[in-house]
């Protein structure tokens, strides 16, 4: 056969350096060329990543038996030699940016499991990769200014199956820099400064949450393949939101990011809630933010445990110490009480006295109250249990106003009773006091301490953000409220205003631990009516206007543009088949009863929405299925459109 | 009346009697406990004279019968710990004197059944706690000086603290109303659940156990009906009544009760038109309740309707859009659009309870006869603090109140549904089954289980009247459903006795010992290896020594079999319980959501070293399993036999010395803790 010459770029040698030129057969496989062409660079190194790209197929040359011939191949094809991995900058949940080396050269599908395998992230079929939104300014020196952590050194072979150590993957234990960073990826971050906050795009349509969903890389293309380049930045994303046997111990990593998207979604108005839950949202941030600051080690500890063997000592560890304190304990069983001077009022009556001073007592989940600190051993004036009652505050530093609102039931309806405090120690402990009494719980409960010191915490974030405004939150204690909501609540509340409310959710959840908080924060987000949503604006079938097409992990929704309301619902698992027209670019699909729809995708290309529907019907396979392997076929089957077949 | 008061006051003054020779109980006898009326804010039953003077005559019979039951019960508690050594005596002086203003007399007297029955039938909050009572016979023979030591301790602060729990369990009589007009009369202690009550009703009325029997409360003066959850504690609602009150409680069914597990489309897919709903197959229903209540997340129906609301104290209705959210309910301002951030709430849950009105049209001149009552269950009469509304159909009412339930309730609805199922099922094969397994304690039916534990061995040796140990039965319910939750603790069959023991005004000390074998009549060698565990190996090899006791139980044909239950029960006992453990951190004081593991189950665990629950085996491999040390520590202990078995249930916690000293522990702090939220 007869010999020709083929160029060759190699990108180790600089861009400016010629193509290395070989002379080849028809019939030589690409195994042979790489041989050639590495012999003939004489560069020493490791070869083992690089292949070869063929730019005007854009399509790697992966089948190194495949002769040229077969691929096509031949004197005018540019060919470029050049490594499998390279590095991206990763944008994550978190806002944070890691550079890694990604496969190029693989499907995204599997460059994100390569990706999750490194990062420790379980279930990585629930995340994908899209572009990031383009700054409207080009902000380059911003950019540069950002902290990256590099994870450029990992070997790419440590990936392949973590081995934990110390409750992280092997690789991470390597250096403290590593642990750093693993440490960034599974604790969550402190709150953003407000105007961090402000500062990010936030959707302000339904269609611009579409074009955000637009963005989405192909899963079943390498990134090469869609434009993306060496140091290029993009964002890893939870797209897929049916999220799939999470199991505290083992999904650290998954946990926090998860809670980090959920929060941006949240803050940025990604996703809608009404303002109750906004604070609620708002004091379980506050409370992840403390809890992660005081136990960093949570992650490892528990890993620690997985040995049976520790766990069974430590238990035994802890009884014995319980055991000692028992008879203690149960010495001060007497319920432990309060006693002081303080002001009662009680707004429905019909005197015009105003508070008053009564000597005050809290005894198990009772108030009572007497003439004189003298008269406390008969008969109170009266008693009252606050057990169900609804506690509220009334605090004013800056005026030194320091009122418990107490709203007490009773069979003829709800009683108010404001009692008025002298300043901050004596309000934190009576509050927590009635805190817990309307919970039903005593002073001797646990939580009283810590009840007083969250309280006072928030006396303390009320002091400081009167004070010192548009600081950026330095400490714990010194927390603006405006870091916990969305830009919204920035106009409408002042920081000392949002403070109270915060706080009155935040007596809801301030005993959890910090995994349950963070549970609890995805639950309440995954209980919002939109959550799980991912919008297309499509054009249906015979319909003259663009609307909304809502794709949740259960059902399609159509949205009317005009209004905004749901005008169709169709669950998948009517669902009997679904098409895409690659020709027509237009997804058709048939329900049970004969209902068939059809549209066109006008802000995403019609493989994103096949995508997303198939990518939702692949995750509700994998409840049935036993083995913990990730049936990568059968993603591919449902997700990959024509170009799989 | 009069004589039964008398009867009453006589039967007390006896129990008086008794627990004061113990010179353990410093409690007053105050037989009118109820000195507590806190000032204007808690009225009602809280005395039980008074809920005792509101019944009729074959009522009292009838609690008569069960009280009867209860002091035998007693007085071989008393037996039991009289022979069983000092141990109790100083501990209750140490303690604060038990608050007089509860109705401290009753629930002292009960102690005996309850006490087990109380560490147990908490453990619906407190699930450790069940440790306490099912452990009596493998009182180690030989234990070291320490080892008894810590175990006096243990016990001694255990008995005081159940001693204080008893003394603070209010207990109501209450008549619960059947659909015939005839009434059914039962002691409710406050640590009783609904689904509890519920399993004692059936055992009384012989009714289908299906799943929609409910218990409902009915308001009069505000004409309000709501059917209580199974998880709802009884007693705690009731007290909010007023003195006056004509209130009623009704056993009945309900369909809407878990009419969402069985329809879910009518609430989830409510939009859809009703002829799609109504062809949906079981298939897409399953689906429905999988993505809706067994996910991370429970999942509220996205409900949304024009209601009419009778606003505070006004006389008028006015229509709003409202909406419901997991995090409450909602309207939408005039002139605002629907959008998440403008709509304003209306009410949260948390303090809130739903009722179905009855009669509006009339009472409020309401639109329709379709309303419904948001209130705090503490209000009892009109107030502004009641939130009106009223729907224009049924159907629409019935989707609000029960989305408001899964919102308020979550995932502890189908938890509900899952177990009224389980004991629907069970019952209906039960009453196919013949008597023998009847009297037995661990029976696979959780209804039996009810009574079970009592009667079983109550009646084998002495005939009693048969309703008597029927009610008997009922009185202590607590351990029983308890045990339909958990695996039933496999000491089960031992412990009983003692109390069911029916000698009446002669306390036998060695009585329970004998009870032992007559209850496990086979193989008196046999009996020699069951209940003595070996003195203590090892601390961590002592979970084995326990093995050995279920399973020849078990084995020895005749008797109630304990591993049935276990296997249809849906825990496998020991791995879970343990596996739980390395998840959460925290080990030893369990999560009060984890219901199941309960203390004995790790002891199966260790000796089994396979899997769980040891399925009927002939006795002699039993002993072996346990290891081979068992056997030669079993000997000795053999010959004490008589010594050691006694004390079985007083001292129990000395047994957890050895090895299940974390339950112990860890009982205690649950136990501590309730106390302090008890008051």
């Amino acid at each position: 056969m007869a010999a020709w010459d083929l160029a060759i770029s190699v990108e180790d040698l600089g861009p400016d350096a010629p193509p290395v030129t070989l002379s080849v057969a028809s019939d030589l496989h690409v195994g042979g060329v790489i041989l050639k062409l590495v012999e003939k660079t004489q560069i020493k190194r490791d070869w083992s990543d690089h292949a070869l790209w063929w730019e005007q197929k854009q399509q790697w040359l992966l089948r190194t038996s495949w002769t040229l011939e077969k691929y096509g191949i031949h004197a005018d094809a540019r060919l470029l030699f050049m490594p499998q991995h390279k590095p991206v900058r990763l944008c994550l949940p978190s806002g944070i940016t890691l550079r890694l080396l990604a496969c190029f050269s693989n499907p995204v599908f599997q460059t994100v499991m390569g990706i999750c395998r490194m990062l420790n992230i379980r279930r990585p079929e629930e995340l994908s990769l899209l572009r990031p939104i383009e700054h409207k300014k080009k902000k380059k020196a911003k950019d540069l200014d950002e902290e990256i952590y590099d994870l450029t050194e990992v070997p790419l072979s440590s990936a392949s199956r973590p081995c934990l150590y110390n409750g992280m993957p092997a690789h991470f234990a390597d250096s403290s820099q590593m642990e750093a960073i693993y440490k960034m990826l599974s604790v969550t971050q402190p709150p953003p400064a407000p105007e961090v906050i402000a500062k990010q795009y936030r959707p302000a349509s339904v269609v611009d949450k579409a074009h955000i969903h637009g963005r989405w890389l192909d899963s079943s293309r390498c990134l090469m393949q869609q434009g993306i380049q060496e140091n290029d930045q993009i964002w890893l994303r939870f797209k897929f939101f049916a999220f799939y046997d999470i199991e505290p111990k083992y999904d650290v990593v998954r946990l926090t990011q998860l809670y980090e998207q959920a929060r941006w979604a949240i803050l940025l108005e990604d996703i809608d809630c009404t303002e109750e839950e906004m604070m609620l949202f708002g004091a379980l941030q506050y409370h992840i933010s403390k809890v992660s600051q005081s136990e960093p080690q949570m992650m490892s500890s528990s890993a620690a445990m997985d040995d049976l063997e520790s766990a069974l000592q430590s238990l035994e560890v802890k009884m014995e110490g319980e055991s000692s304190t028992a008879s203690e304990m149960l010495e001060t069983m007497t319920a432990p009480d309060l006693n002081d001077y303080l002001k009662i009022f009680r707004p429905k009556r019909l005197t015009l006295k105003g508070y008053k001073q009564y000597w005050f007592k809290f005894q198990d989940t009772s108030i009572s109250y007497f003439k004189s600190k003298e008269e406390s051993i008969g008969e109170p004036i009266q008693k009252i249990n606050l057990k169900g009652c609804e506690v509220a505050p009334d605090v004013n530093m800056a005026a030194q106003k320091f009122l418990i609102r107490l709203l007490i039931p009773a069979p003829e309806g709800m009683n108010e009773v404001y009692l008025r405090c002298e300043n901050e120690q004596q309000y934190a402990q009576w509050m927590a006091a009635c805190r817990l009494g309307s919970k039903g719980k005593t002073l001797a409960d646990s939580s009283f301490q810590s009840e007083i010191q969250s309280i006072r915490s928030f006396l303390a974030m009320q002091k400081s953000s009167s004070s010192s405004h548009g600081n950026v939150p330095a400490s714990d204690e010194s927390i603006n409220t405006h870091s916990l909501v969305s830009p919204r609540y920035h106009k409408k509340y002042k920081p000392k205003q949002l403070t109270p409310r915060i706080l009155d959710a935040y007596q809801n959840v301030a005993q959890l631990s910090l995994t349950d908080a963070v549970m609890r924060f995805l639950q309440i987000w995954q209980a919002l009516p939109d959550f799980g949503l991912s919008y297309v604006v499509v054009r249906f079938k015979g319909s003259r206007k663009d609307e909304v097409l809502g794709i949740a992990p259960n059902r399609l929704i159509r949205i009317d543009l005009g209004v905004g309301d749901v005008v169709k619902t169709w669950r998948y698992n009517n669902m009997k088949q679904w098409n895409v027209n690659w020709d027509i670019r237009q997804v058709a699909i048939e329900f049970e009863g004969n209902v068939n729809i059809a549209f066109s995708c006008v802000t995403a290309d019609c493989k994103i929405v096949h995508e997303f529907i198939g990518g939702y019907i692949f995750m509700s396979t994998r409840s049935r299925e036993k083995s913990d392997t990730l049936n990568e076929e059968l993603f591919h089957k449902l997700t990959g459109g024509h170009e799989a077949l | 009346m009069d004589d039964i008061d008398a009867m009453f006051s006589d039967l007390l003054g006896e129990m008086d009697l008794l627990t004061q020779s113990l010179g353990q109980e410093t409690v007053p006898p105050a037989s009118p406990p109820s000195t507590n009326k806190e000032v204007n804010f808690s009225i009602g039953f809280t005395d039980l004279n008074e809920s005792l003077n509101e019944l009729e005559d074959t009522d009292l019979d009838a609690l008569m019968a069960d009280l009867v039951a209860d002091l035998n019960a007693t007085e071989e508690k008393l037996a039991a710990e009289i022979q069983g050594l000092k141990v109790p005596s100083p501990p209750p002086s140490d303690l604060p004197p038990p608050p007089t203003d509860l109705s401290t007399h009753p629930a002292s007297s009960y102690a005996s059944p309850t006490s087990p029955a109380s560490s147990t039938g908490s453990s619906v909050s407190t699930p450790a706690s069940s440790a306490t009572s099912p452990i009596p016979p493998p009182q180690s023979s030989k234990p070291t000086k320490e080892e008894i030591e810590a175990q006096m301790k243990a016990d001694k602060i255990k008995l005081a603290l159940e001693k204080l729990k008893e003394a603070k369990v209010k207990k109501l009589v209450v008549k619960f109303l059947l659909n015939d007009g005839s009434a059914k009369t039962l002691m409710v202690d406050e640590r009783q659940t609904v689904r509890e009550v519920l399993d004692n009703l059936f055992e009384k009325t012989h009714c289908d156990c299906n799943v929609d029997w409910s218990l409902c409360e009915t308001n009069h003066e505000l004409q309000l009906e709501r059917t209580f959850e199974d998880h709802e504690n009884l007693v705690e609602p009731l007290l909010a009544w007023t003195r006056d009150s004509e209130n009623k409680i009704l056993f009945q069914e309900r369909r809407e009760k878990n009419e969402v597990f069985k329809n879910p489309q009518n609430f989830y897919l409510w939009k859809k038109d009703k002829k799609a709903l109504k062809d949906i197959k079981d298939k897409d229903k399953e689906l429905l309740v999988q993505e809706n209540f067994c996910g991370t997340s429970i999942i509220v129906p996205d409900l949304e309707a024009v209601l009419h609301l009778k606003e505070d104290g006004k006389k008028s209705w006015k229509q709003r859009l409202f909406q419901l959210r997991a995090s409450g309910i909602y309207y939408v301002p005039k002139g605002k659009t629907k959008s998440s951030r403008d709509l304003v709430c209306f009410v949260q849950f948390d303090n809130l309870n739903v009722y179905y009105g009855k009669d509006f049209k009339s009472k409020y001149k309401a639109p329709t006869d379709f309303c419904f009552v948001l209130k705090h269950p503490q209000i009892q009469k009109e107030s502004q603090y009641i939130k009106y509304l009223c729907c224009d159909d049924a159907r629409t009412m019935n989707l609000w109140v029960t989305g408001i339930r899964i919102a308020k309730y979550g995932v502890s609805l189908y938890e509900n549904f899952k177990t009224s199922e389980k004991k629907a099922a069970v019952s209906s094969v039960w009453t196919n089954r013949s008597t023998p397994s009847s009297s037995n304690p661990s029976t696979p039916s959780p209804t039996i289980k009810a009574k079970s534990p009592n009667q079983a061995n109550g009646h084998a040796p002495t005939p009693q009247p048969g309703p008597i140990s029927a009610d008997f039965g009922n009185i202590p319910p607590p351990p029983p459903p308890m045990a339909e939750i958990l695996p039933p603790p496999p000491p089960d069959p031992a412990f009983p006795p003692p109390p069911s023991l029916p000698s009446k005004g002669s306390p036998k000390p060695s009585l329970p010992q004998r009870k032992l074998p007559t209850n496990f009549p086979p193989p008196p060698p046999s009996m020699d290896n069951l209940p003595p565990p070996p003195p203590p190996p090892p601390i961590d090899d002592a979970p084995p020594d326990f093995l050995p006791p279920p399973p020849p139980t078990s084995g020895f044909g005749s008797l109630p079999p304990p591993p049935p239950p276990m296997s249809s029960l849906p825990l496998p006992p020991p791995p879970a319980s343990f596996g739980r453990m390395d998840q959460s951190l925290p080990p030893p004081p369990p999560d009060p959501e984890f219901l199941p593991p309960p203390p004995p189950e790790p002891v199966f665990t260790g000796g089994g070293g396979g899997p769980p629950p040891p399925p009927p085996p002939p006795p002699p491999p039993a002993a072996g399993g346990g290891g081979g040390f068992p056997r030669p520590a079993l000997r000795p202990v053999g010959s004490v036999k008589k010594m050691p078995p006694a004390p079985p249930k007083r001292t129990t916690p000395s047994l957890q010395g050895g090895g299940g000293d974390g339950d112990l522990m860890s009982e205690l702090m649950l136990a501590m803790n309730k106390k302090r939220g008890a008051h």
